[in-house]
């Protein structure tokens, strides 16, 4: 191949041969595509060129480098370009010494900058300057993507207008790169470029003598050498170290920190775990073993290898912490405040407001303290102990009880007169009874008194098949009951199916373990005998149409079939009596009184909500809205990184089965050791893993203090930390400059 | 002007299913790839090849992918692979078999830096790890020759007076992914260029284990024919050069390539794309009346002692450009060529552009002042190049 006359015609006069042309960007910009197509376009018209990238730590926003050289004949050399005649600088932020190392007066300088060329005459007025708004340009065309834009291809139209080289070799050239696609953008460079001549006269550039930088001999270090990169303005976006909301804390009707008492569990022992969960629980004994758990129901560990045992910790820290309560200091305005009954919600309200140095009074209609927790729950599930220990914190706060004071609306008026404020929590008192003929004899019971009787001691004497009718927690309480009292056979007729049962699943399970049937999809609709009850015919149910709270509507058919039945207990739900709180304004419900929810959680939840209603009203504040955590900023599976965790299934509680032989003896005897808590992802909540650290490919997160800094000067927004954070314990943000 | 615009790594990829196409007549093409900065380009246009009777198997490791090529090549196919630095080095047992086995496997390597720490630029030392291995290593200075040296590699190493692998080398970056015109031949031309594969004794029928045990005096004899084979490298190389010009109408350069040598009072040695850059540096110093000339070491393996041992004759100074460092000793093509000289003459070494430093015309000016200003050769030189 000899001299391409042809090749040297077709360009302009004022364009230099041998010509190099040097580009600088950034990674992620197209530096080295933009030298490929300059040389392309020259290529188009007949010379020979070189083109290459310098590739550098190939990450979004390092500084890189491409060149290009075309000549008459073919190029021999293969060193980068030092003396360049054109310099494309991508990112206007380079521009700087080092860009325009070696580069003589009368060098052409194209910038992409949306500030013109004004900003750039007085330092730089021996370069001749070209400017376009590529970035502008190449965003409104779509190219690239939303955090970042590729102007490579913008920036080449304006190259070649600058330079006076002819449209149809740009044209010519995207075609050869198959780059069509982006010609309009190019264009609209090509039209919008300006540009201006170099003064005349002034000295030639003065090179900065660049040290060689000191390097540290590979085997006086083993920690990676600090990358010597600085970001400059290229970064669209910074990781954060932000907390998230765990799904287990948004999921507990207390209101407890979940994922808070478990990571203090596995770091910090039992004293650590139980200061978090006495925040907000007074009964973590109770709650330990009576409580369904929706936070291991939304416990984000359930999609790999099983929810942590949460409840189970629970009560290991319950059982286990040494903590009396401590009486508080007297709040600064100290209020007198009444509760009326001591059930979960009636303690959830005391235990809140006695916390926080107010005087509260418990007015308990029984001759002990715990409402439902005491007469409701049979030993074997909650033993007297335990419920004790519990509410023996509580009373350490300084609250005063009243048992044996039934109150009826004009005592509870009379107590709203004396006092700041009352929290009526009197639970359900009315109890569903069963629309069917027979039901008034004998050896038909209400479940919940039938439990109750049991609690003091007068517990019936039952014999044969006894049937309770129901699906929740009494139901299977009853059933179990009925067992150890000398039933010899106990159905459970429930309307809904296994799935359907209110009931605490393991619960069941122990029951059915017990030697307890589940008669399911069925209803009594009618009791049979001869002076007490004898049999009853249950009939069949089907699920139709789902009904309000979207489970599907039972509908009883006519198939019926009799079993014997020598007793049968009612479980069917309680209602709220009402007619006992007076409308006072000073007058605050709580727990199932004013929710419903059912649960020992919810209700305490309710009450620690009704002491903070009570406190705000007290100040003339508006109602208290506790936060609760929007969907965005819960953590879900996906944010989860199950590879950081070794598969290890759920530590399970220690359960004896046999109910002649255990009798009121507690069934479960808990997990055997806290180490369950050691499962716990942390969803959420930095544990300080070291994994950013690790990953950034930078090496510009440092441990500092009790967490990490990132350096946002070396920092190029890869997003690799976030990406890899086990637990979404961070998140990037963009920056101001990039909204 | 004809030739498209091409990267090294593309004209490799290009030049390997050009010769892959050629063997559809015969046991076809097989290819086992895995990618490695730089060499990743090469694989991943070959993996986008249509290529009648052919496979390219992307396998799990460097390892692998020679395994592939070995299965490939001793069941008849015409076989090709390509890898660089640390992926060269897991490949390694697998380079010993190939060779060996005695299998004409083609591989262009991107020669990059040994790590730890990671450096993806260019460093001869990966292949000069590989050097005896027994295969043949050839230099390319640019993108033709990388192309046009891939399909001499499968003509010499099927060649069955040979019966080699053949490795051919391309720097990472100045040369891999440096766009130039490239002249790509049609299919027909490499038809008649490269003619089908008949492997004698390859696998054919019932599978059967190749590379037993064997005893010393078999080895002896195998080392024997191995060594024999690398020393009728030049006399088959001639009549490839001669075919490859009959087709395509330009001739492959030698294996040693002069440049104003004749009458040089300094003659520089060098391999790769250096020794492109050493050409540049040698008309710059003639302009300014130095009589300054070069070598450019094309062929490696086998070595050419006897081209280097005559183009040295009469030559004062040489200085011998390494871009590797064998360690604990110096650059090894200087370690090669040193007694090759005339008696008395200075021979000095100097290792350059060492993990990717970026050689100029300036340098070799530098070095060949240096050498012609000693009156005894001394220790190698390790210079910085930096970038």
């Amino acid at each position: 191949m000899g001299v391409t006359e042809t090749g040297r015609a077709s360009i302009p006069e004022e364009i230099p041969l041998p010509l190099e042309v040097r580009v600088h960007g950034r990674g992620g910009q197209g530096g080295v595509t933009c030298a490929k197509l300059i040389a392309t376009i020259y290529a188009e018209q007949g010379l020979h060129v070189q083109t290459f990238g310098d590739y550098g730590s190939e990450r979004t926003g390092a500084p890189i480098r491409a060149f290009a050289r075309v000549d008459t004949v073919p190029i021999r050399n293969h060193n980068k370009v030092y003396r360049p005649h054109h310099l494309v600088v991508l990112d206007a932020a380079l521009l700087g010494d080092d860009v325009l190392d070696g580069a003589e007066p009368g060098a052409v300088v194209l910038l992409n900058t949306a500030r013109g060329l004004e900003p750039f005459a007085d330092r730089h007025g021996r370069f001749r300057f070209a400017a376009v708004d590529a970035t502008a340009i190449a965003r409104r065309h779509g190219i690239g993507t939303s955090a970042v834009v590729i102007i490579n291809t913008t920036l080449a139209g304006a190259y070649a207008r600058a330079m006076g080289l002819p449209w149809e070799a740009v044209e010519r050239a995207f075609a050869v790169q198959g780059l069509a696609r982006d010609l309009p953008a190019a264009r609209e460079a090509w039209d919008a470029v300006v540009s201006r001549a170099a003064d005349e006269g002034e000295a030639a550039p003065v090179r900065r003598a660049v040290p060689a930088p000191n390097v540290i001999g590979i085997a006086e270090h083993v920690e990676d050498l600090p990358n010597p990169l600085r970001t400059g303005s290229w970064r669209t976006q910074m990781p954060l170290y932000l907390s998230h909301a765990a799904p287990c804390n948004a999921g507990c009707p207390a209101g407890n920190d979940v994922v808070g008492f478990v990571q203090a569990l596995a770091t910090g022992g039992v004293e650590a775990a139980a200061r978090v969960l006495f925040r907000t629980q007074p009964l973590p004994s109770v709650c330990g073993r009576v409580c369904p758990a929706p936070c291991m129901s939304a416990c984000n560990r359930g999609a790999y290898d099983g929810a942590v045992h949460i409840r189970g910790l629970e009560r290991w820290i319950g059982d286990h912490v040494d903590a009396e309560g401590v009486r508080p200091p007297r709040a600064a305005n100290p209020r007198r405040v009444a509760v009326v009954g001591s059930g979960p919600a009636g303690l959830g309200a005391a235990f809140a407001l006695a916390s926080l140095g107010h005087d509260v009074e418990i007015f308990e209609g029984e001759s002990c303290l715990g409402g439902v927790l005491r007469t409701g729950i049979p030993a074997y599930r909650l033993p007297e102990e335990v419920l004790d220990r519990d509410i023996g914190r509580i009373l350490a706060l300084g609250v005063t009880a009243r048992t044996g004071t039934f109150l009826d609306a004009a005592a509870i008026a009379d107590l709203a007169a004396t006092r700041d404020a009352v929290i009526v929590a009197a639970g359900l008192q009315r109890l569903t009874g069963l629309e069917a003929p027979g039901v008034l004899l004998p050896g038909v019971l209400q479940g919940i008194r039938f439990l109750d009787d049991v609690k003091r001691g007068a517990a019936p004497r039952l014999a044969g098949h006894v049937v309770v009718a129901g699906g929740g927690n009494t139901a299977v309480d009853c059933a179990r009951t009925a067992l150890r009292l000398g039933a010899a056979s106990v159905t459970i007729a429930y309307r809904r199916g296994r799935k359907e049962m209110p009931a605490i699943g393991p619960e069941v399970d122990e029951a059915v373990a017990e030697g307890v049937k589940l008669a399911l999809h069925r209803q009594p609709v009618r009791v049979l005998g001869e002076g007490r009850v004898q049999s009853l015919e249950l009939a069949e149910v089907e699920l139709g149409e789902p009904d309000a709270s979207g489970r599907r509507r039972p509908v009883v058919t006519g198939r019926t079939a009799a079993i014997p039945c020598d007793a049968l207990l009612l479980a069917l739900g309680q209602a709220a009596d009402l007619s006992i709180v007076p409308a006072l304004p000073n007058l605050f419900t709580a727990g199932d009184m004013a929710t419903g929810d059912g649960t020992v959680t919810h209700a305490l939840g309710s009450g620690r909500r009704a002491a903070a209603r009570v406190l705000a009203s007290l100040d003339g504040e508006p109602d208290p809205v506790l936060p609760r955590p929007d969907l965005d900023s819960l953590v879900a599976p996906a944010h989860v990184r199950f590879s950081h965790f070794h598969v290890e299934p759920p530590h399970a509680e220690r359960h004896r089965i046999g109910a002649h032989a255990l009798g009121f003896d507690e069934v479960n005897r808990g997990l055997d050791g806290p180490s369950e808590a050691s499962r716990c992802f942390s969803c959420g909540a930095c544990t300080h893993c070291d994994t950013c650290m690790l990953y950034c490919p930078e090496g510009v997160i440092h441990r500092v203090g009790q967490g990490y800094r990132v350096d946002e000067a070396f920092c190029k927004g890869c997003g690799m930390c976030v990406a890899e954070c086990p637990r979404r314990a961070m998140a990037m943000v963009q920056e101001a400059s990039a909204r | 002007m004809s030739g498209q615009l091409l990267s090294a790594n593309h004209a490799a990829a290009i030049g390997a299913a050009l010769a892959g196409r050629a063997n559809r007549t015969g046991r076809g093409f097989v290819s086992g790839v895995y990618p490695i900065t730089p060499s990743t380009e090469c694989m991943e246009l070959l993996c986008n090849q249509e290529i009648e009777k052919g496979h390219v198997v992307r396998v799990e490791s460097e390892h692998s992918a020679m395994a592939v090529c070995i299965g490939g090549a001793a069941g008849g196919a015409r076989t090709f692979t390509t890898s660089s630095s640390n992926g060269l080095a897991f490949m390694a047992e697998n380079v010993v078999a190939a060779a060996l086995l005695r299998l004409p496997v083609v591989m262009v390597a991107a020669n990059r830096t040994l790590g730890p720490p990671w450096n993806i630029w260019a460093d001869h030392g990966d292949t000069l790890m590989l050097r005896d291995t027994g295969w043949i290593q050839m230099y390319c200075a640019d993108n033709q020759e990388v192309l046009d040296t891939v399909l001499c590699a499968f003509r010499l190493a099927e060649d069955r007076r040979i019966l080699l692998p053949a490795l051919v080398c391309q720097e990472a970056f100045v040369l891999s992914h440096t766009m130039a015109r490239t002249h790509v031949p049609t299919q027909d031309e490499v038809d008649r260029f490269l003619p089908p594969l008949d492997l004698p004794g390859r696998l054919v029928g019932t599978a059967r284990i190749v590379g037993g045990l064997t005893v010393p005096q078999t080895t002896e004899v195998h080392r024997a024919q191995h060594h024999q084979a690398m020393g009728r490298f030049f006399e088959v190389y001639r009549e490839v050069q001669d075919a490859f010009e009959a087709v395509f109408g330009r001739r492959p350069a030698d294996p040693v390539v002069p440049y104003r040598a004749d009458d040089a009072d300094v003659l520089v040695v060098s391999m790769g794309t250096i020794g492109s850059t050493v050409e540049r540096a040698v008309d710059v110093a003639r302009e300014k009346g130095i009589r300054l000339g070069a070598l450019r070491v094309r062929t490696f393996r086998p070595f050419p002692a006897e081209l280097l041992a005559a183009a040295f004759r009469g030559r004062p100074r040489i200085a011998v450009i390494d871009r590797n460092v064998s360690l604990g000793f110096g650059g090894v093509l200087w370690g090669e060529a040193r007694g090759l000289a005339d008696p008395g003459a200075v021979v000095q070494g100097y290792m350059i552009g060492i993990g990717g430093g970026d050689v100029r015309p300036e340098h070799v000016l530098a070095l060949a002042e240096d050498v012609a200003s000693r009156q005894a050769a001394g220790a190698p030189v390790l210079m910085e190049a930096g970038a």
